[in-house]
Formats: structure tokens, C-alpha cells, sequence
């Protein structure tokens, strides 16, 4: 899920990108790029420019994109999300491990081989000891997921019980013959995404067993964090230890010293990279500039298509709309092209009617509620869905939508409520700083009928969308912490989500095909949400930055823009 | 005089707006407009328009028509004239009421606390103390940031999250001291008066006293206080709304349409500049009117920072 | 004498102290707040949520939360933010002091040079064209909302005239004195001036009523009659005389400014000073930094206050009793 700190607005691809079932074309499959690395561009300082710090430093903590981007090159996992343009980058790759895991036991057993030789960037050698204190690390430090990911290890759910004994007797290391053996509790089909994103990074065994915040930790990559202050700035230089093994997994940077710079405003910084003064802009760009960007600076913006959704989740517990009738008015009034221009035009989002966002695995080209029907989408159906008001006895009901109080959140938010407006609903809107907003409107104390929000994907599985986001599993009722925002929870979907995730693992494409079913079913049979668009990412870089590459896990590679 | 015919202008057509946004211009500007047409020049044209590189929309410019989205529209598509007229009125009306709730407050409490002294001196006297070490944005910030999130209610009052009743109590509360300790300073020499000590002697209920002899004598100066008060608590609101805390959106302020031409400042800078004109304006006039007030009812008041 | 400070030194404790209880009881109060969700992270399971909730002791009473936060605050100084998790609060509060002090101070002295000059001018020439003219420019200043202007110098600055006349203004942000002392007089030129705007237009005013009556006093009339110049007198006598009430003013005003006042001046030109801090802390509801920012803020306000009125004690000893 992984939600910018700020919210970014911008995303990607130009209009000629044609989405294909896998999505992201568009991409030249990076022609022999990432293997050879040009000494003569290395070298140089990259100085990139965020108006706020994306919090703790601890990767075992921090859960921002702002920092998962910058961990790509400073932290390894067992295994990682390959480090290459387009596509591809979905792809898992073998990092401090030998080879991909031998997976036995009918998917409850891995068994990894740990390369040898490698070293922190405080020279310790890493072995098999660093890879058992990291996870247990992770739930002694309460990592965001680890009592929803990682207890799948066996004596996971007792360490997410007492993290303070906590030995997770499911993973097993040997130094003799250096493997690491997982045992899960149950089949878990994304276990293996899970050990790829910087979460489950390798750290020094030595490091305390509590959230380090501010104080860097050691790590494997190219690059190592020298020292931050969240309110200055972060200071990366290369780990002088750093040797590749797999230029896929952790290639060799350019840049020899990277510093993020935090704290001006947002129009300073495109400023400053206008003027080459700074290579890159982490917040979204300000849709009052745009104009100038694309005309003045054309060659320096970059697009690319976001897997990730801008929603309305709607209450299916609380009046009006525990009433199906009622969801799906909504879904049939709100124009999702006048939320494609809010958020900048048509070469920066497209409007969507699926949970699954375009380009996504198990994504199906369908939309239930728009003008004629069809399967793509063609406008709002105004009549359909004043009489779907009536019809549900829901009309005069008062309604209040939650949003973040930034500038395009509030705006679609405002929309949306004049929209409910002309329904026959009396609405308004409550506007909150981004940083309430998301845990304040799934717990259900606060009784929030309906609220405007984003998802963007962890890792590039359905069920990260379809089951995290409306299973029964992440419903808890009166926690802040109950991302099924909807509160939806449906005996019959669950069960076929449980058939998904199992099929996962034997056939991977007939499960994307039953994930798409489900998509529409939910959609069709209980309108839970409102999908709106499917946003794009902009990145504006300097004119001297070139080799400009892009993961569609982790975005932008910072360390392989040259600088020289 | 020139002050006062401005600010009768001012209200007068800001009371008008319901009438100039229904039955001239035939907006609603509290209605987002995004996919919009408006025919202007003999053209039909969209009111958000895509930029020529298809990257980013920016609303209609001022058309300079009265009748038709005469400042252009903001980034909802709504007309900024008809959205300033009705600003306008919210902005008067938070001005005004919060005003009169601030000097009656500060009244009570300033009159209070220098006639009756000892215990309830000490009490108003610390709590006015407490407000006012309070710097004066960050306790009107926290104050919004709660209670837009939430509203409140207390005992059978309910006030709603995006009512303008929170602004305006919020706005008075704060500013009660910067009435409340002149108020009392001049309650306390008054009572040093032979007139009261006087009133005092033949046995008067301390009521009747601070009825019939104190309040006619300190009148004067709230009467000066008045205006200055509307434009101080004006500029506030305004302050609050910039910042996302006052007034909430769909209503408008003078301030929430600042906030909102910020995002278009480069590019439709009208939509920024003229509710902060009307502010200045506004502020100015009342002002103008509290000196006038001033020289003619008691040259010696004087608010706190002797404004 | 000194037991008046004594009792003025307590009493600005004690309100400090309420502030501070009432500043935790706002911000405890507020339903949707929990800081342990945030620092949890955003899929935190319950039994993850509970543990921080220990490690945090925001599972205590409310009382012992208090005092705990105070003990972190003022005795250990290690309270650390729960947005931030890790970043120590006092240090950062040290941080953004100097670029609020450095916004004031230079505004300050803007202020006061145009402030009294424009008093004095505006009184010296009661009656004539000058004066109405210098106290309409003062009720415009006065009448500005500062934050807008700040726009306005932005726009004109940084957009419409940024490539011809004003190529040489910087694009918002602070550099350190110590850096490069050329850029930070660049960077604090347009928000100094912004800032100063609203209290010159404040002094100039008060200080030509101040001028106005004291020119009305007896000894100016004794002064007069010695034969002095109109103009001598102004200076020599009025003038000091009016000063007194500039200089309590000043107090007043830069304490609360140094405090966290100046935060839309901050916001506006993108300065990371204490308003600002305070702000930000207070829409990601960071209880330990509003706590922090509010009781630096207050101590200022409380202290100006303080001293204030001991050295009109000092100055005038009927105060004394009351």
C-alpha cells in the first residue's frame, strides 16, 4: 500500500503509452542497459529536493516511498525486485542469496544459500546470524506488517504477541552449509514479494532492537546514509565496501554522494531544478507550473503509469450507505473524467471502474456504472443515478466525505460532494491534514460514511489490492489500523479470495483470471467503492541528469542518473 | 464619512450577492462546474481548459463581463465574483458577530474584575493571562484544527465540523483579553472616583452601580473598540481560512478564496488578488472608522498594541 | 521591588504551567488522534498497535502521560516527536529558533526606522498635507493581511517580474548567516520588509498620538515658554517621553513575534522557523513538538509580559500595589 507521505499527484506515461494486459508498455524493454556500467559518468553530487522528510530512517520501520525508493540502493534483502527499466522490474531476482529459493513442503518450507564474502558498510561480513537477528528485528521493532505479513514465518504470531521473547522458531539458520530456511505457519503466495521490499533488508545483527530513527543503519548497497536530519537534509555517499555481485539486484551507482535537501516550498524546488541549481522534485509538481514544465522544460519530464488507485470507499455498515442501491448511485453520478482534469488532463491519469487498477495482474476491462454501459468508460449516468437515490429510500440523507486537506484531494473531494449534492443527498466535506486522515477514516468509531483515499501497491500481487483492502482479514472494527476502509466483509467473496490465493501458487495465470472475476463481482454485486483514476507519476529532473530509469515498484533509480 | 459610505457599499453589495449569483450571472458558486461551458465574445468556451500540452488545466481567466464569470473561475470551475460576493458576506459576518461576542465577554469580565476585585480579579485576571500567553494564531490554530475535525458538543448544543459558529467563537475567545484588560484598568480607576465611591456609600446594589454608573462611563470606549475589533477579527478569519482552519469549504470567505487562488497564483493571479484587495479595503475603512470614533467619543482608548 | 518581581516571576509560571496542562488536555481530548497508530505504520495489526502503544506509554493515565512528557521535555530534554519517530523535539526547537530570530530581529529594526520616523514626521507636520498622507499609508499597513502581501511580493518577485527586474531574488528558503551572510540578507530581504510592513504602520501610528498628546503636556508648555523651537521640543522632550510606550510595545510585539507569531510571514516565503515548526506540528497533531513549540512560544509572551511591567514598576511605583 504504501501511501506518500504528501500525497503525489503527478504520474506518468504520455497518452501514446498503450496499456497492454501486463501494462506498461512503453517501455524499451531497456536495451542492454542495466549490465554495463560506464565508468565515465560516474562521480559528482545529485541533489534532490523533497518540501518534507519522509520520517524514520530505519528500514525496518519506515514505510513511505519517499525512503523505500533511496533503501533500493543502500539495503539488500535475501532477494529483491530487479533492478531494471520497465516491466521487468515486477520481477524477483536473487540479492544476498545465491539463487532463488528451493521452495519444498508444499510451499510452507524456503531454503535460501547466502553468498559469501559480502559486507556492511560498517565492514562487518554479512552471515546467517545477521539474517536471523533481521527478522526478529522486524517484529521487536514493530514493523507496520509484521503482524500482518511476516507472522506467516512459524512463531511469528507469538512474536507479534511478546516481541520481547521472541526467537521465531520458523526461521532456522545453519553457518556450516550458510542457508536460511523459512518454515510458514500457513502457504503464504507472496511470501516471497514480502522478502523482496526493503522491510525485510539484512542489517548487522549488532544493531539495537528498537526503532532507530534518525541514526543510520548499515546496509549492503552501493550506497550508504552518512547522516540525516529530517529537517534538513539526508546524506548518501558510496559504502566503501560495496563490491557488485549481481548488477541486477544492486549495480554499481554513478552519483558519489546523493543528498536529499527537505524543507522549501514545493514551487522553490521546481524552481531550483529549472534553474539547475537542484536534479529532481520528490513532491508533486504544482499544477499552476505545469503548463510552463511541459512547454519550457519538456525534455526533462518524465511520466510513467502508477499501479495504484484513487478511491471512494463508502461504509457498508452505516446509513446511507449500507444500501447497495445507494453505492451504486454514487458510482453512477461522480464524472471520473472531471477527476482525471483535477488532477492535471488526460496525459496524467485515466478514469477507471475496477478495484484492479489498468496494467495490474488480474485487471479485466469492465465497467458496471457508466452511460450505455460498455466496458470502458464513457461518463456519468445522472438520471440512473438520481433514480437508484429514490429508489433506495436514502434521499436527504446527510452525508459527510473525509479528505486530506492538499490541494487535489481537496478539490476532488469538493467535487465529489457537489456531486452528492445534485443526487439528492445533503453533503460536506471534512478536510483533514494527510497524516490524520488515513487511520482517522477506518476506525469505525468515528462512523465515516464515506472519504476519498489513495492505495498503491506493495508488491505486484492482486490479492495486495482485492484482499488487503475489502477481505474480512484486515476488518477490525474500533482500530485505527482497518485498512478494509469499506468495512465490507463477505463470507462468500472471502472464500473465493482464499481459492485465488491457493491457486496462486499452482497456476499463477488462472488465479489472475479468478482475481478478475472476483474484481468484477465485487464491483457489480456490492459497489463497495467508487474507483476514480488510475494517476500517473511526473518526475522533473535537471538537464544535466541523464540515464533516467524507472522501476514500477520503486520508481525513479536514484543512484544510476549520471550526473557527469 | 468617506470610510463609512465604503464600508455601507461593501455590505450593501455583498448582501446582494444571492441576487447577483441567481437572477444576473446564473451561477451557483457553491456548485462545482468542472465540465462547464459559458458562451462569452460570440464563443462557446470550457470553463477548465486543457494547456495546450495537454499537461495540467487551468480555469477561465477574468472575462472582464459582469455578467459572466467576471474574475474567471477557480479551479472548480466556479465563478470568482459571485464566489467573492458571497465571501464577502461570511467574512462580514464572522468579522461582526465574533466582535460583538469578544466585547461582551471582555465586558463582563473586564468590568467584573475591576469593580468587584479580590478573588474574582485574581481568577479573570489569570485566565485572561493564560489566553493571552497563548501567541494568539497558535491557540486560534489548535483550537481549529480540533474542532474542524470534529465539532463540538456541550451539554444539548451541537455545532456541526464545517459550521461557521466554530470560527466566530473561536475568533472572540481569543481576542477577549486585548478588550478585557483596558476594560478593567478603566473600571479600576473609575471606582477610585468620588461619583462611585459616592454610589457606593448610599448603599446602591453593586448591580445597579455598575449598571446606571460604570458601564454609561466605559461605553465610549467600547464603542471605539468596536470597529477596530470587526477589521482585527476580519483579518484573522481570514489568517485562519489561508491556512485551512477557518471557514470550510463549500463556504467561502475572503480568506478560503485566497487559499484557493494560491494553487493558481502563477497563472490566475486575480482569483489570490482580489478578496485580499477587499480585505484591505474592508480592514482599511473600518479602521478609518475606529479613529473617527476615537476622536470623537474618547481619544484616550486604546486596545492592546494601542491600535 | 523585589517581592513585586518575585510575585511577577511566579504568577508567569504558574500560567506557563496551565498552558501546558491545557495544551495536553486539547490535544488528548481529540477523538481520531492516536499517535500510536501513526507510528505504527499503516496495515499495523492490533496486537502491533498495542505494543507501541506500551513502548510509548500512551497506554498510562493521563496524568502520568503529563508528567512523563514534562520529565522528557525538561529534565532528560530526550522527548522525541511521534511523527518523526527517533527525532529529538528540544533540538529541533534550537534549530528553527535562529531563522525565526534572525526573520524578527531584521524586521524589527525595519519596522522601528520606518515606524518612528514616520510618527515623528506625521506629527511634526499636524495639519499640513503630510500628516493625513503618512497615517493613511500606516491604516493600509495596518489593514494588509500579511500573509497576502507575502503573495504578492511572491508573485511579483518570482513570477511577473522575476526575469527582468527582480532576476536577483532567490527562490524562497533560508541560508544560514554562517554560510554565506550575502545570500541570508537575500533570502530575509522580502520577508523583513513583509513582516515590518504591519508594525510600522503600528508604531507610526501610536507614536504620533503619543507625540499628539505629550505635545499638550505641561512641560512642553514650560519648554515652549523657555523659547525652544518647536522642532527642539519634539525631539528633545515629546519624543522621549513617547518612546517609553514604543519600547513596552516592542517588548510586547517581540516576544510574541520571536514566540511563533511571525508563522504566516514563515509559511508564506517558506522559512523553517519556530511558527512554522508549530504549525506543521500542529496538523500532523505531533503532540511532544506543539508542546514543545507552544511553551517556547508562551515563554517569550509570558516573559516580555514579565518584564514589561517590573520595569514599569521599576519606572513608576504605584503600579506596585495594584
Amino acid at each position: 500500500m504504501l501511501k506518500f507521505k504528501s500525497t503525489r499527484k503527478l504520474g506518468v506515461v504520455t497518452s501514446a503509452l498503450a496499456l497492454t494486459m501486463t501494462g506498461l508498455a512503453g517501455f524499451s524493454a531497456s536495451p542492454a542497459g542495466a549490465s554495463s556500467y560506464q565508468k565515465a559518468h560516474a562521480g559528482g553530487t545529485l541533489t534532490l529536493l523533497a518540501s518534507t522528510a519522509g520520517g524514520t530512517l530505519d528500514p525496518q520501520v519506515n514505510y513511505t516511498l519517499e525512503y523505500w525508493q533511496l533503501y533500493q540502493a543502500t539495503y539488500d534483502g535475501l532477494v529483491t525486485f530487479q533492478k531494471v527499466n520497465g516491466p521487468a522490474s515486477f520481477t524477483v531476482v536473487p540479492d544476498l542469496a545465491t539463487a532463488l529459493p528451493k521452495v519444498t513442503n508444499g510451499g510452507k518450507t524456503y531454503t535460501f544459500t547466502l553468498r559469501k564474502g559480502i559486507k556492511f558498510s560498517n565492514g562487518q561480513t554479512v552471515t546467517v546470524n545477521d539474517v536471523k537477528a533481521s527478522f526478529i528485528r522486524l517484529f521487536k521493532v514493530s514493523n507496520p506488517n509484521s503482524g500482518s505479513w511476516y507472522n506467516a514465518i512459524a512463531g511469528g504470531d507469538a512474536c507479534v504477541a511478546t516481541p520481547a521473547s521472541c526467537t521465531l522458531s520458523g526461521l532456522t539458520v545453519n553457518a556450516a552449509t550458510n542457508t536460511v530456511t523459512f518454515n510458514l505457519a500457513k502457504v503464504d503466495p507472496e511470501f516471497i514479494d514480502q522478502l523482496a521490499v526493503p522491510f525485510a533488508a539484512i542489517i548487522p545483527a549488532s544493531t539495537p532492537t528498537k526503532d532507530e530513527g534518525s541514526s543510520p543503519v548499515p546496509g549492503t548497497g552501493a550506497y550508504t546514509f552518512k547522516s540525516y536530519n529530517p529537517n534538513s537534509s539526508l546524506v548518501m555517499v558510496r559504502n566503501p565496501y560495496f563490491k557488485v555481485w549481481n548488477a541486477k539486484a544492486q549495480p554499481q551507482g554513478y552519483p558519489n554522494k546523493i543528498v536529499e535537501n527537505f524543507g522549501s516550498t514545493v514551487e522553490s524546488e521546481v524552481t531550483a531544478v529549472e534553474n539547475g541549481q537542484a536534479d529532481w522534485v520528490f513532491d508533486p509538481l504544482p499544477s499552476d507550473r505545469l503548463g510552463e514544465i511541459s512547454t519550457k522544460y519538456a525534455s526533462q519530464l518524465r511520466v510513467h503509469q502508477l499501479t495504484a488507485d484513487w478511491y471512494v470507499p463508502m461504509n457498508t455498515n452505516i446509513a446511507p450507505f449500507n444500501n447497495l442501491k445507494a453505492r451504486q448511485a454514487v458510482n453512477y453520478a461522480i464524472n471520473k473524467n472531471n477527476i482525471v482534469k483535477l488532477y492535471g488532463g488526460s496525459k496524467l491519469a485515466n478514469p477507471t471502474c475496477t478495484i484492479l487498477p489498468k496494467g495490474f495482474p488480474g485487471h479485466t476491462n469492465y465497467c458496471g456504472y457508466t452511460k450505455g454501459g460498455g466496458s470502458s468508460y464513457n461518463g456519468p449516468d445522472m438520471a440512473k443515478a438520481k433514480a437508484l437515490v429514490a429508489a433506495s429510500g436514502t434521499k436527504g440523507a446527510v452525508v459527510k466525505l473525509v479528505a486530506t486537506n492538499d490541494a487535489v484531494n481537496a478539490a476532488v473531494a469538493q467535487y465529489i460532494v457537489s456531486v452528492l449534492n445534485q443526487i439528492g443527498y445533503k453533503a460536506s466535506v471534512v478536510l483533514q491534514s494527510a497524516n490524520i486522515q488515513f487511520n482517522y477514516i477506518q476506525n469505525t468509531n468515528n462512523k465515516v460514511q464515506i472519504s476519498l483515499t489513495q492505495w498503491y501497491q506493495d508488491y505486484p500481487a492482486p490479492s495486495d489490492f482485492i484482499n488487503i483492502l475489502l477481505g474480512c482479514s484486515t476488518f477490525h472494527p474500533g482500530s485505527d489500523n482497518s485498512i478494509n476502509i469499506a468495512g465490507f466483509c463477505n463470507a462468500g467473496i472471502d472464500a473465493q479470495i482464499k481459492a485465488a490465493e491457493t491457486l496462486t501458487i499452482t497456476n499463477p495465470t488462472a488465479a489472475n483470471a479468478k482475481w478478475g472475476q472476483i474484481d468484477k463481482t465485487l464491483m457489480a454485486k456490492y459497489a463497495p467503492w467508487v474507483p476514480l483514476i488510475n494517476p500517473k507519476l511526473t518526475d522533473f529532473v535537471s538537464s544535466r541528469v541523464g540515464n533516467y530509469k524507472f522501476s514500477l515498484e520503486f520508481y525513479m533509480y536514484v543512484d544510476q542518473l549520471w550526473v557527469k | 464619512m468617506g470610510a463609512l459610505g465604503v464600508l455601507i457599499f461593501i455590505v450593501l453589495i455583498c448582501l446582494c450577492a444571492p441576487l447577483y449569483a441567481h437572477y444576473w450571472a446564473h451561477v451557483n458558486p457553491f456548485s462545482s462546474n468542472i465540465s462547464g461551458r459559458i458562451f462569452i465574445n460570440g464563443h462557446w468556451r470550457s470553463v477548465i481548459q486543457s494547456n495546450s500540452t495537454g499537461y495540467g488545466e487551468s480555469p477561465i481567466g477574468p472575462t472582464w463581463h459582469i455578467n459572466n464569470y467576471f474574475l474567471g473561475a477557480d479551479s472548480q470551475g466556479r465563478d470568482v465574483f459571485a464566489r467573492l460576493l458571497y465571501g464577502g458576506r461570511d467574512s462580514l459576518l464572522i468579522g461582526t458577530a465574533s466582535a460583538l461576542i469578544c466585547v461582551f465577554f471582555a465586558t463582563i469580565s473586564g468590568l467584573a474584575a475591576g469593580y468587584f476585585g479580590g478573588v474574582i480579579d485574581w481568577i479573570v485576571s489569570r485566565m485572561l493571562d493564560i489566553t493571552w500567553a497563548f501567541p494568539v494564531y497558535l491557540l486560534a490554530i489548535s483550537l481549529s484544527v480540533i474542532l474542524v475535525t470534529a465539532g463540538f458538543s456541550v451539554g444539548p448544543i451541537h455545532v456541526q465540523a464545517g459550521s461557521l459558529l466554530l470560527p466566530i467563537i473561536i475568533i472572540a475567545l481569543i481576542y477577549v483579553p486585548y478588550v478585557a484588560r483596558p476594560l478593567r484598568g478603566i473600571v479600576m480607576t473609575l471606582k477610585e472616583r468620588e461619583f462611585i465611591q459616592a454610589a457606593i456609600g448610599s448603599g446602591a446594589s453593586d448591580w445597579r452601580i455598575l449598571r446606571k454608573e460604570i458601564l454609561p462611563n466605559v461605553a465610549p470606549s467600547i464603542i471605539v473598540f468596536f470597529p477596530l475589533m470587526v477589521a482585527f477579527n476580519m483579518l484573522t478569519e481570514s489568517a485562519l481560512s489561508f491556512l485551512g482552519v477557518g471557514v470550510q469549504p463549500p463556504n467561502a470567505s475572503w480568506g478560503t478564496i485566497i487559499n484557493d487562488g494560491l494553487e493558481l497564483l502563477y497563472t490566475r493571479p486575480w482569483v489570490a488578488m482580489a478578496p485580499g484587495l477587499m480585505i484591505v479595503i474592508t480592514a482599511g475603512a473600518l479602521n478609518l472608522l475606529g479613529d473617527g470614533f476615537r476622536d470623537a467619543f474618547d481619544p484616550k482608548a486604546k486596545l492592546r498594541g494601542s491600535i | 521591588m523585589l517581592s513585586f518581581s518575585l510575585r511577577r516571576i511566579l504568577s508567569a509560571v504558574l500560567v506557563l504551567f496551565a498552558i501546558s496542562i491545557a495544551v495536553f488536555l486539547i490535544f488528548f481530548a481529540t477523538p481520531g488522534v492516536d499517535p500510536a497508530a501513526r507510528i505504527a505504520g499503516r496495515s499495523a495489526s492490533p496486537a502491533t498497535l498495542a505494543h507501541v502503544r506500551a513502548a510509548f506509554g500512551l497506554n498510562r493515565p493521563i496524568f502520568i502521560r503529563y508528567l512523563l512528557m514534562m520529565d522528557h521535555l525538561f529534565i532528560k530534554r530526550d522527548l522525541t516527536s511521534y511523527v518523526n519517530v527517533g527525532l529529538k523535539v528540544v533540538p529541533q526547537v534550537l534549530k528553527a529558533a535562529p531563522i525565526t530570530l534572525a526573520l524578527v530581529s531584521g524586521a524589527a529594526v525595519i519596522w522601528l526606522v520606518v515606524g518612528i520616523f514616520g510618527g515623528i514626521i506625521a506629527a511634526a507636520n499636524r495639519g499640513k498635507f503630510i500628516d493625513p498622507l503618512v497615517m493613511f499609508i500606516g491604516i493600509a499597513a495596518v489593514s494588509v493581511p500579511a500573509y497576502w502581501l507575502g503573495e504578492v511580493v511572491n508573485l511579483i518577485t518570482q513570477s511577473r517580474l522575476h526575469s527582468s527586474l527582480f532576476s536577483w531574488v532567490p527562490s524562497g528558503g533560508y541560508t544560514p548567516f554562517t554560510q554565506n551572510p550575502w545570500q541570508w540578507a537575500l533570502h530575509l530581504l522580502f520577508p523583513w520588509l513583509t513582516l515590518a510592513a504591519l508594525y510600522a504602520g503600528i508604531y507610526a501610528r501610536v507614536l504620533r498620538a503619543e507625540l499628539v498628546n505629550a505635545m499638550n503636556e505641561d512641560y512642553v508648555r514650560t519648554a515652549r515658554a523657555k523659547g525652544l523651537s518647536e522642532r527642539r521640543i519634539l525631539i528633545r522632550h515629546a519624543l522621549r517621553c513617547s518612546l517609553v510606550s514604543i519600547v513596552s510595545l516592542f517588548g510586547l510585539d517581540f516576544g510574541a513575534l520571536i514566540g511563533g507569531a511571525a508563522l504566516l510571514t514563515e509559511v508564506v516565503f517558506g522559512l523553517q522557523g519556530v511558527g512554522m515548526l508549530t504549525y506543521t506540528a500542529l496538523q500532523n497533531l505531533d503532540l511532544p513538538v506543539i508542546m514543545a513549540c507552544v511553551l517556547y512560544g508562551s515563554f517569550f509572551v509570558v516573559l516580555a509580559n514579565a518584564v514589561v511591567d517590573i520595569l514599569y514598576a521599576f519606572l513608576d511605583p504605584r503600579v506596585r500595589v495594584a
